[in-house]
């Protein structure tokens, strides 16, 4: 696969260029941390980042669209989204998530169309991680600061320069078109690139997640989904931030006679996600919800796609307001 | 590409009122475009989500027989909190609303071919199993099952679905139908009792024969128990799940329990099945 070089001066150069053809997003700083943002001709890039606040998912699978509208009765679908995108900067833990909502979303049975779309349109360029943060935990799920897996481009940061290097048929591509602007790596960069992967691993703290899946089965009625309940706040936004969280709702909106039929992310934490018109709620605990966040990334969908719906990002652990950390979690219940 | 969210335009072409409390009614519904009629090919025990734009959707098991040409039908209880069905309870006959469907998985019935069929029922839950009498009944279909006897509770007569079909049911000779109710009224000569009761005293065989279960939680808790002494495996015990939902097609994570989704695996499981899925147990 082809590979390349850039200085980072030039880095905004081959951005806009990309951007005449399409889209682009790449990490812009905000007040309160980084964020990947589409890029205008002002952007300015922050490229010394953990990672981006909000997962990348909400390009694929947004917080809400309207999937269709009308009026009198009658529903029509909204067309599919045809802009190609090109998004700069995702971690490697986020572009494997994608991978992981693939197998939801593109799911053969019934393939979610709205997704499907802006997945074909999107060329994914990830920025190894040389600094993980330490909520960070990929490489205790499969992957690493430095993996490809959802890339179509893998850029490592050695210093004053960028290598890339393309992964799949669309970055090899991206990084035809740009060849201009690249430059052949020497082998010394390579021995750069293995030393920043090295040391990056080396600063993650391991988390033991094997053979959770098998015990999380027999550990349905454990007291420690109560106890887990009792902190939590339901606030939901360890959902919101997951990358692989997916779970939505179909709600109308109603305005003038002009109906929107939207699809937004909905929360397993929330009592309402289950509540049923009769009353009836089969997740009437708190603990039942987060015994249930754990239990459909840990053990259902191991054994529906044979995957952890878990890319150790990091943010749950980051963000919860009551300090549930899913790594104390999952040692709890492998020990 | 299809797209799985768009409802398909359907035209209400009759509304009955079945039960004294006036919020169970049957929509009978006819699709508006040819080619959506052809393409909607459903079987007894699965589900569609009812969709009333400006409202939302719900999901709610087709309650007409495969074998019933030119309309389907949807029985729907209105829940003073529940949006969509307060809404659909509100339209008339000639409105368009909207269907897509069918989704969810089937009561096998080829399986179970050749043998002694027992359905027990209570409340309006009756729905499908209305879908999968008529089609048992059904000419072409009745040779191919042995006896059939149903059993079928409601808290009174007011509120017994069909009313019609269950006496034309009772007068013919293709099954045994046994009808209860919690408690009878001053015209009420027959039966009295819980459903669990009454499948005590009927206490239909358990040989060669498979019996589908549908009722709300409760009835479906002290249901199983005199099946199993009654000697139908948990294999053969068939029942249906209910859970809110949103997709349909196992996506939204509404209806999980365990690996399953209740829409795309369920909502017809079996009692062995549900014993291995903790959330499930009844």
């Amino acid at each position: 696969m082809k590979r390349g070089k850039i200085d980072k001066t030039d880095l905004r150069k081959l951005l806009a260029a990309a951007s005449e053809k399409a889209r682009c997003a790449g990490p812009v700083a905000d007040r309160v941390g980084v964020k990947l943002e589409e890029l205008t001709a002002d952007s300015v890039l922050a490229l010394d980042y953990d990672n981006f606040r909000l997962s990348p998912k909400l390009w694929f699978f947004p917080r809400s669209e309207v999937i269709a509208s009308g009026s009198n009765g009658t529903l029509e679908a909204t067309p599919l989204p045809e802009e190609a995108t090109v998004l700069f900067g995702l971690r490697p833990c986020d572009a494997a998530s994608l991978e992981l909502l693939d197998k939801i979303f593109l799911d053969e049975a019934y393939l979610d169309p709205y997704y499907k779309a802006r997945r074909e349109n999107t060329t994914i360029i990830t920025l190894a991680c040389n600094d993980p943060d330490p909520a960070c935990f990929c490489t205790s799920v499969g992957g690493g600061p430095g993996a490809s897996s959802g890339a179509d481009v893998v850029a490592f940061d050695l210093g004053s320069e960028l290598l890339f290097e393309a992964v799949t048929e669309k970055g090899e591509a991206f990084l035809a078109e740009h060849d201009g602007l690249l430059t052949a790596p020497s082998n010394a960069d390579d021995t750069a690139k293995e030393k920043l992967i090295a040391d990056a691993e080396a600063k993650l703290q391991p988390v033991t997640i094997d053979g959770v899946a098998d015990k999380l089965a027999g550990l349905f009625d454990a007291p420690v989904w109560e106890t887990i309940g009792e902190r939590c706040v339901g606030c939901g936004t360890c959902t919101y931030l997951c990358p692989t969280c997916h779970c939505f709702g179909l709600y109308d909106e109603e305005a003038d006679g002009n109906v929107k039929r939207i699809r937004a992310q909905d929360a397993c934490m929330f009592p309402l996600f289950t509540l049923e018109a009769s009353g009836h709620n089969p997740r009437s605990t708190q603990g039942a919800r987060a015994r249930q966040r754990v239990m459909h990334k840990f053990s259902y969908t191991v054994s529906n796609v044979g995957e952890t719906f878990c890319v150790g990002c990091g943010r749950c652990v980051s963000h919860c307001p009551v300090n549930i950390d899913i790594r104390e979690i999952l040692e709890e219940v492998g020990a | 590409m299809t797209n799985p969210y768009l409802p398909l335009p359907v035209t209400i072409d009759k509304i009955t009122i079945e039960n004294d409390a006036k919020d169970l009614k049957t929509f009978r519904l006819r699709f508006e475009r040819e080619e959506d009629a052809a393409a909607f090919q459903y079987e007894c025990g699965q589900f569609a989500m009812l969709s009333v734009a400006g409202a939302g959707e719900s999901p709610i098991g087709i309650a007409s027989s495969p074998l019933d040409e030119g309309y389907i039908e949807f029985t729907v209880k209105r829940y003073p909190t529940g949006v969509v069905t307060t809404v659909l309870h509100n339209l008339v006959e000639g409105a368009t609303m909207g269907v897509r469907g069918p989704y969810g998985n089937a009561y096998p019935l080829a399986e179970m071919e050749g043998k002694n069929i027992v359905i027990v029922s209570g409340g309006f839950a009756f729905t499908t199993l209305r879908s999968t009498i008529r089609y048992l009944l059904h000419e072409s279909q009745r040779s191919r099952f042995n006896n059939i006897t149903a059993i079928y509770g409601a808290r009174s007569p007011g509120e017994l679905l069909y009313k019609d079909e269950l006496a034309a049911w009772e007068a013919q000779d293709g099954i045994e139908m046994v009808i209860t109710v919690d408690k009878g009224d001053e015209g009420w000569s027959g039966r009295e009792g819980f459903v669990p009761t009454v499948l005590q005293e009927v206490a239909p065989s358990a040989e060669d024969a498979y019996v589908l279960v549908c009722g709300p939680p409760i009835m479906l808790k002290f249901t199983m128990p005199p099946l199993i002494e009654l000697g139908f495996p948990p294999e053969r015990i068939i029942t249906s799940l209910e859970r809110k939902m949103t997709c349909g097609i196992g996506k939204c994570g509404r209806c999980n329990v365990g690996s399953y989704y209740v829409c795309k695996d369920g909502p017809v499981f079996t009692y062995a099945q549900l014993q291995e899925i903790p959330e499930a147990v009844l």
